[in-house]
């Protein structure tokens, strides 16, 4: 059985973070799970090829699979202030002048990788509600390349590269929690609605009981849960960077569709 | 028997004196007792007190201007800066969960809450100025039913258990009982 986690960052990290919470599920489901990363923009293809049988993804990837696939819902991730949600903000340089909204007109902005729905739709979907357009109605917009593009959008904004940025909050909460920048550097010019945050799927047709036996193990996952790991006795979530699972319904995603339909963005786009 | 004579009486009675003196000294010396000694203690508590309030009044001043200008996000960014450097602090704790509160994160809001509870009762004592008792009643009251049955769906899902536990912590610190 495969597991396919989306690269957040770099691949590299992706299995440093999940490969223990993937020994973990194999030892308590007795079954020999794999740790298959996967690009983001790849990831509903790949699924559809049947590269994988569980998935774990953001949650407007969850969205796409389960629209064109159905792919059922298994577990939220906990992490950051929001537990099993997050949110998108849209930050400027204190001392920009960029305080709100209505002064992103003809600025340049960046924001996060297209699929990410803290990252790019939410924030997107803020400027749309706010009548602007970001197609036309800013200088121009931009994504970063390569690996760790979240932390790029803000570093961008800080050494003004970028007028504005749209930075997922929980990346702000951890940058500002190691000291990386400081709470008085930016302006929050605005921060969209909580949506869910990571989630763990499962393709359709998967024996009922193994589903519900993984959705079980995940959700029972304390703080104190440890895995023999290379030699190494570890704490499966800290390890994973999570504070936890939660099982959550489909329709708590509802909002996050919404957000979706207005952008213009899977899996309701239309040409 | 050893006789004594007038200069062992004259030297028995200056000791004796001496001893007197002394004892005197002593009763006279010590910290003021009874009634005087309490009101000194109180007033001692109640400065502190009264320090520490204008302390947490001072620190999370910041925090509260943003969230007075409707700044969710950034006084949220603020308090994780203060947390850096009092991650103890239950202040701190209460004021992330009326923030996470109105961003409608209601079982972060709450396990923030009961953290705050935990590390300082004055928050659900009614005469303390740092008082949240309405609004933490207001909230287990709303809150107990849903997150009952929230939990009575999802047996296993502990992260549900705690907070319904929680919850029931809230209450009972309410009615007054003790931890």
């Amino acid at each position: 059985m495969r597991i396919g986690y989306m690269n957040c960052n770099s691949e590299k990290e992706t299995l440093e973070r999940f490969r223990p919470l993937t020994r973990y599920l194999s030892q308590q489901l007795g079954v020999d799970f794999e740790v298959v990363p996967v690009d983001t923009q790849d990831f509903p293809e790949r699924f559809a090829a049947g590269e994988f049988e569980f998935t774990h993804t953001n949650s407007l990837v969850y969205l796409i699979l389960h629209e064109e696939d159905q792919l059922q819902l298994l577990a939220t991730e906990k992490r950051g202030r929001y537990g099993t949600h997050t949110s998108g903000s849209i930050i400027s340089r204190k001392g920009s002048g960029i305080r709100t909204l209505a002064d992103l007109k003809d600025k340049r902005m960046v924001f996060g990788p297209q699929l990410a729905p803290s990252g790019f739709l939410a924030q997107y979907d803020l400027l749309l509600r706010a009548g602007i357009d970001p197609e036309t109605d800013i200088a121009y917009y931009a994504i970063p390349s390569g690996s760790f593009k979240h932390e790029k959008v803000v570093y961008g904004v800080y050494f003004g590269k970028f007028d504005v940025g749209a930075a997922p909050s929980l990346d702000l909460e951890l940058m500002v929690g190691d000291g990386k920048i400081q709470a008085d550097d930016f302006n929050i010019i605005a921060e969209s609605p909580i949506i869910p945050y990571c989630t763990f799927g499962a393709r359709k047709d998967l024996d009922p009981q193994l589903v519900e036996k993984f959705r079980q193990t995940l959700v029972q996952l304390t703080q104190d849960a440890t895995v023999e790991f290379e030699g190494e006795n570890l704490k499966v979530l800290a390890s994973a960077w999570v504070d936890g699972y939660e099982t959550l319904a489909d329709s708590d995603y509802d909002l996050l569709r919404e957000m979706a339909r207005r952008a213009n963005m899977p899996p309701y786009q239309k040409f | 028997m050893i006789r004594r004579d007038r200069f062992d009486l004259l030297l028995f009675a200056l000791l004796l004196g001496c001893v007197l003196v002394l004892g005197l000294l002593l009763l006279k010396g010590q910290a003021p007792t009874g009634s005087g000694a309490r009101i000194d203690k109180a007033l001692e508590q109640q400065i502190a007190y009264q320090a520490r309030v204008n302390f947490l009044h001072n620190l999370y001043q910041p925090v509260e201007q943003l969230r007075q200008k409707g700044q969710l996000a950034a006084a949220l960014l603020k308090l994780d800066e203060l947390a850096r450097k009092y991650p103890q602090e239950a202040h701190g704790e209460i004021l992330r969960g009326e923030i996470l509160l109105k961003r409608k994160a209601v079982k972060q809001a709450i396990d923030h809450f009961v953290r705050a509870v935990r590390l300082n009762g004055d928050y659900v004592d009614q005469a303390s100025p740092l008082s949240r008792y309405p609004e933490i009643q207001g909230l287990v009251e709303a809150q107990l039913p849903v997150f009952r049955q929230r939990a009575k769906s999802n047996p296993q899902s502990q992260s549900l258990q705690n907070t319904l536990t929680g919850l029931y912590y809230l209450q009972s610190r309410l009615a007054g009982g003790c931890e």
